[in-house]
């Protein structure tokens, strides 16, 4: 663990439409630190992720959450967002009508005045998302296009990570990035990501296979199973995971 | 107190009009004054008026129009100022595209347009075209001459304001555009203030392959009460293109009554409208195709904040000899608040055999998941629900040929969005 703890999670529960999903999540990211957690379907991987985004509907019933120092859990999803957290979607959403570029451009920019920077120019930004864009191989025609509208499943997870190139977040939350991508797709996404890995970003990569960590190498492992981690490790864990199943390595927690 | 507007004040004010100078307008008026003597003014025991009740709207006081927002400008038309209902000649160029003031063409017992002034696709039951009939005054006659095309559009600008825009006779207006074959026209209809009761008809006559583009920006006040008609006649192989913009009003509607008459004549209108608190906005349209191998195309977008009331009534009716028809439209609707309220009703009469029709329609809030996409990437709510909004009504917009035009609309919901930031920031 480094010294400087990005994102802490204490004891935390929460309920989806009345049932409880997250039953005593505990989990500490340091700086730079690239965590994975896997677990299999139900253990509540995405309940996860929107708890920490700020999704409505997910109701923190005890815990905390502490982010760079403060109470995350008290922070509208966008403010969230401009203190550095970054969901990026297992299933990102079309938007008809907005293209591609005015929505990045909104972002960024609704993000700088939430933190009381000065907005880029229009010419500064085109400059920027242009540069970011063809290092994911995201197209001219595609940041023209309406957001993710006929995009394929590797398109759109592009996307995402060109949203997150420009966005430039603390924290990445990388919710099954992998789903629905094949192995060429899996690749160039993972590239695009291992490029964003710095000394002062974290990135929690949820996952449910062990595939996806072959090209984002993390620095721990933790295994979900009904609202909790039940086993952390190192690299090797996800390794013996592929190797072992759910069910060997969870009833061994048990 | 304003004085009200009553079916006897309206009676009375028909029966003041002099007679006998013009003959052909004498017999009009008179046909239109009896019809309207006995069917008073539509309630919402008529079918076509069920959920927009005229004379009760005209019953209610209208005071305070709220703060007046301008008119939009459009660059490089011709303009026709109407003040209050009157044209103001010494403002308007109408020489140079050779329009007409319809006083001037009312007065004139020889004038070649008496064939075509209340005789373009004609309703003999309808109440407000009678209402209209019997006492239009101001308006104009547009002749597009065969083959011409004309190089900039109409600008119809209508402005309500002060004590005189509360007229509780009303101020009923006339415009007659009338484009030979293989004519071209833009006519763009822009209102702004609020009257006190408004009646504008546009009687639209297109010959074999005329084309004409008409787009109609209602940024009525709070306290307006309009209600217009566009009435028209499309022949072979013409096209009429319309885009409507509306705000609403105290009242406001428009009926878009077409007949596609002969073969392979094009109706497409693309509607937009946003409307605020304590406002009523109605669209209504009867699409009749007559010829083979006619078509037509409706799409209607509207946004409802508070507890205003939206209508949408399409119908598309297909007689015997038109085969081939293929006619489509949809009706989609974004509540805002769960006091605002939608009727839709779309009306599909068909007596050909070989057709394609379809019809559809939506009401529903915006997507919660496209709102939380957009927080998670530090959009703010209201801003989120803004650009979800004017992306809903962006492929409606989207239709506008013209790039000026286009931008007009954009502005005008941008500024819609602005001014009522209030009203869309959260779910009601």
């Amino acid at each position: 663990m480094s010294e400087t703890v990005m994102l802490e999670i204490e004891d935390l529960h929460a309920t989806v439409q009345g049932k409880e999903i997250l039953k005593g999540l505990s989990l500490k990211v340091g700086s730079g630190e690239v965590h994975a957690i896997m677990g299999p379907n139900g253990a509540g991987k995405s309940t996860t992720s929107y708890t920490l985004a700020g999704r409505e509907g997910y109701d923190v019933t005890s815990g905390r959450v502490t982010f760079k120092g403060a109470d995350l859990l008290a922070l509208k999803p966008e403010e969230r967002a401009a203190k550095g957290i970054f969901l990026a979607f297992q299933y990102p959403l079309e938007i008809p009508g907005v293209s591609t570029l005015t929505f990045l451009k909104t972002a960024v920019n609704a993000q700088a005045k939430l933190r009381g920077e000065p907005p880029l120019d229009a010419a500064q930004f085109l400059r920027v998302a242009r540069e970011a864009a063809k290092m994911l191989n995201v197209s001219e025609d595609m940041l023209k296009r309406p957001l993710n509208v006929g995009f394929s499943g590797g398109e759109k997870k592009r996307n995402e990570v060109l949203q997150m190139a420009l966005l430039k977040p603390s924290l990445a939350i990388l919710d099954e990035t992998d789903s629905g991508l094949d192995i060429d797709a899996m690749k160039l996404v993972a590239e695009g990501v291992n490029a964003l890995r710095a000394p002062d970003r974290s990135f929690l990569v949820i996952t449910h296979y062990q595939r996806l960590l072959d090209y984002i190498v993390p620095d721990y492992v933790h295994i979900f199973a009904d609202g909790r981690i039940v086993r952390s490790g190192d690299k090797t864990l996800a390794l013996r995971l592929e190797e072992q199943g759910y069910d060997a390595l969870i009833g061994k927690a048990a | 107190m304003s004085e009200i507007t009553s079916l006897n004040r309206l009676l009375d004010r028909m029966a003041g009009f002099e007679r006998g100078g013009v003959p052909w307008l004498d017999a009009l008026r008179e046909e239109a004054r009896t019809l309207f003597a006995g069917s008073g003014l539509p309630t919402r025991r008529v079918e076509a008026w069920k959920y927009s009740d005229l004379a009760r709207a005209l019953a209610k006081a209208a005071e305070g129009s709220g703060p007046a927002r301008p008119a939009p400008e459009i660059p490089g038309a011709h303009v026709a100022l109407f003040e209050n209902g009157i044209l103001n000649e010494g403002q308007s160029t109408l020489a140079a595209i050779g329009a007409i003031p319809l006083r001037q063409v009312l007065a004139d017992p020889a004038t070649p347009f008496a064939k075509r002034i209340g005789h373009v696709n004609p309703q003999k039951n309808h109440a407000l075209l009678n209402l209209n009939t019997a006492l239009m005054e101001d308006g104009l006659v547009l002749h597009v001459p065969a083959g011409v095309s004309l190089p900039a559009p109409l600008h119809l600008r209508y402005d309500w304001a002060g004590k005189e825009a509360a007229d509780p006779d009303g101020r009923h207006l006339r415009i007659v555009l009338l484009l030979e074959e293989g004519a071209e026209a833009t006519v763009v209809e822009a209102h702004s203030g609020s009257p006190g009761f408004a009646t504008l008809v546009n009687e639209v006559h297109l010959a074999p392959k005329a084309k004409l583009t008409h787009l109609r920006f209602e940024r009525l006040g709070a306290a307006a009460r309009q209600s217009a008609v566009t009435l028209g006649e499309l022949f072979a192989a013409s096209s009429y293109k319309g885009f409507y913009f509306s705000e609403g009003g105290l009242f406001s509607r428009h009926e878009a009554l077409l007949e596609l008459r002969d073969q392979e004549a094009h109706a497409e209108i693309d509607g937009i409208y946003l409307v605020g608190d304590g406002r009523h906005c109605d669209n209504t349209t009867i699409l009749a195709h007559a010829g083979v191998n006619t078509s037509s195309q409706q799409s209607f977008r509207g946004v409802l904040a508070g507890d205003s009331r939206g209508v949408y009534q399409g119908c598309v009716r297909v007689l015997t000899d038109a085969q081939e028809t293929d006619a489509r439209q949809m009706s989609r609707t974004l509540l805002l608040s769960d006091r605002a309220e939608m009727a839709t009703k779309p009306e599909l009469e068909i007596l050909a055999d070989n057709v394609k029709c379809s019809h559809g329609s939506t009401a529903g809030e915006l997507d919660t998941a496209a709102l939380f996409f957009l927080r998670t990437r530090g959009i703010p709510e209201a801003d989120a629900r803004a650009l979800l909004i004017e992306a809903f009504l962006g492929e409606g917009i989207a239709t506008i040929a013209s790039e000026p035009l286009q931008n007009l609309a954009a502005g005008l919901v941008s500024d819609w969005l602005a001014f009522h930031a209030s009203e869309i920031a959260h779910a009601e």
